[in-house]
């Protein structure tokens, strides 16, 4: 499976049982780079994507997603631990808000070692941040 | 044109913070977090209260912006300030210079090539666009500044941008008696639309610079450990010590804090936990004491 996830500039995730942030073009490059793919969540982040969801996207909604993903299918994660699931993890798309906020639970893969290596890194304006980066890592 | 509503908080902050559940039943229980509750500053620049749930009431749940601060007091320091932040209040222009205002306690210094104290936004630019206001700007150290509440400010700020939704925010400085520096900032924002889904935090932020000792009553400071001379009898009177080198503690047997005598703190005890100690900090935290929050024997 693949993990998209957005981090700060501490690879924190979520404050109070809340995400650190969102932003809709960062959602509309993310549906738009699908290509076809299933897209997995939860409830909680359906939330912020359910006004923007074209017709053509596989979406899948379950609270235990992380277990049912397939190969190849999108996972949006957000606050959740990613470690359980390593062994399954294909690819990790991180989104950095290149912002600090403040954080109780963080990112719990060490993407900066190895097995993982830097694949992909990209820059892009986003709505209500000035300048979002998409990193890809693989394993 | 921006409406400025003054307020008056009493001394109410002096004493205690009242922490009120405000989840979107405004049912849940009241808590009433002293400062003698707050731990010591550790390594964390903040510190949550009442699970992180504000003070706000279902009356302050509106869609209208509105911001005010409170008059200086008669010591010339700053009381609460409190906001319903909407798009419409969030700057346009860039900062102008704040360099004008002298807020209480402001003696300050550099060390290792970096001033210690900032002038430090209560409500931050980003929020509502405020310069110059002495009813808005603290003497706070770089690290309250930058570490402990930009990030929250920084959160507060990009939710209102992508959403154009309002938050209620409120901070308030927390002062220990006539000190003129304020030991912390008390933060609690709350998103109104979505009734705290997107923001709702409540946190006590210290108004600390590892390394550096501040004197709370002046806004002076030294590098730990490098503390100025002081004559005998102000040291006794201050900070409890005896002329063996013991020190005088108030210990509250019920909460298991001490503090130095001329803590306010000790005089909200109650007389019957309260009790005097002359001897070593080291004994009376290996007897499961920690100290004070407040006055950091």
């Amino acid at each position: 499976m693949i993990i998209i996830q957005c981090v700060d500039n501490r690879n924190g995730t979520f404050f109070n049982r809340r995400r650190q942030s969102q932003d809709r073009l960062l959602r509309s490059r993310i549906l738009s780079e699908l290509h076809g793919r299933r897209l997995w969540m939860n409830a909680y982040s359906l939330r912020q994507f359910q006004t923007e969801l074209p017709l053509e996207v596989r979406l899948s909604v379950d609270e235990d997603f992380l277990t049912k993903a397939g190969i190849g299918e999108v996972c949006f994660v957000e606050g959740l631990p990613l470690l359980p699931w390593l062994d399954r993890i294909e690819q990790v798309i991180l989104y950095r808000w290149n912002r600090d906020y403040p954080a109780d639970t963080y990112l719990d893969l060490a993407l900066d070692a190895p097995p993982w290596s830097l694949a992909a890194r990209e820059d892009f304006p986003g709505f209500s941040h000035p300048m979002l980066t998409k990193e890809v890592y693989i394993p | 044109m921006r409406s400025h509503l003054r307020i008056l908080f009493p001394a109410l902050l002096l004493c205690c913070i009242v922490l009120v559940g405000c989840t979107p039943s405004f049912q849940s229980q009241t808590v009433y977090a002293t400062l003698e509750d707050l731990p010591a500053y550790s390594d964390s620049p903040y510190v949550v209260l009442n699970d992180n749930q504000p003070d706000f009431s279902q009356e302050d749940m509106s869609t209208d912006s509105f911001e005010s601060y409170s008059p200086l007091d008669l010591l010339g320091r700053c009381g609460t300030a409190f906001a319903n932040i909407g798009a419409d209040l969030m700057p346009t222009e860039d900062r102008e210079s704040i360099s004008s205002v002298t807020p209480s306690g402001w003696i300050n210094k550099e060390y290792d090539g970096q001033y210690l104290y900032n002038r430090c936004h209560l409500i931050g630019y980003q929020l509502t666009g405020e310069n110059a206001n002495e009813e808005n700007l603290i003497t706070g150290t770089r690290y309250m500044n930058v570490e402990g509440m930009l990030p929250f400010e920084n959160m507060v700020a990009d939710y209102i941008q992508e959403t154009g939704n309002h938050v209620l925010y409120r901070v308030t400085p927390i002062f220990e008696g006539s000190e003129l520096v304020a030991r912390g900032v008390q933060m609690e924002a709350l998103s109104v639309e979505d009734e705290g889904e997107g923001i709702c935090f409540n946190v006590y932020v210290y108004n600390v610079q590892p390394g550096i000792t501040i004197d709370y009553a002046t806004g002076d400071s030294w590098e730990d450990g490098d503390a100025p001379e002081y004559d005998a009898d102000d040291s006794a009177t201050s900070t409890g010590n005896t002329s063996n080198g013991e020190t005088t503690y108030i210990l509250n047997t019920s909460s298991h804090k001490f503090h130095y005598p001329d803590c306010s703190g000790v005089a909200s005890m109650s007389e019957s936990n309260k009790e005097t100690y002359t001897g070593s900090r080291e004994d009376l935290i290996a007897q499961g004491y920690e100290p004070c929050g407040q006055c950091n024997p």
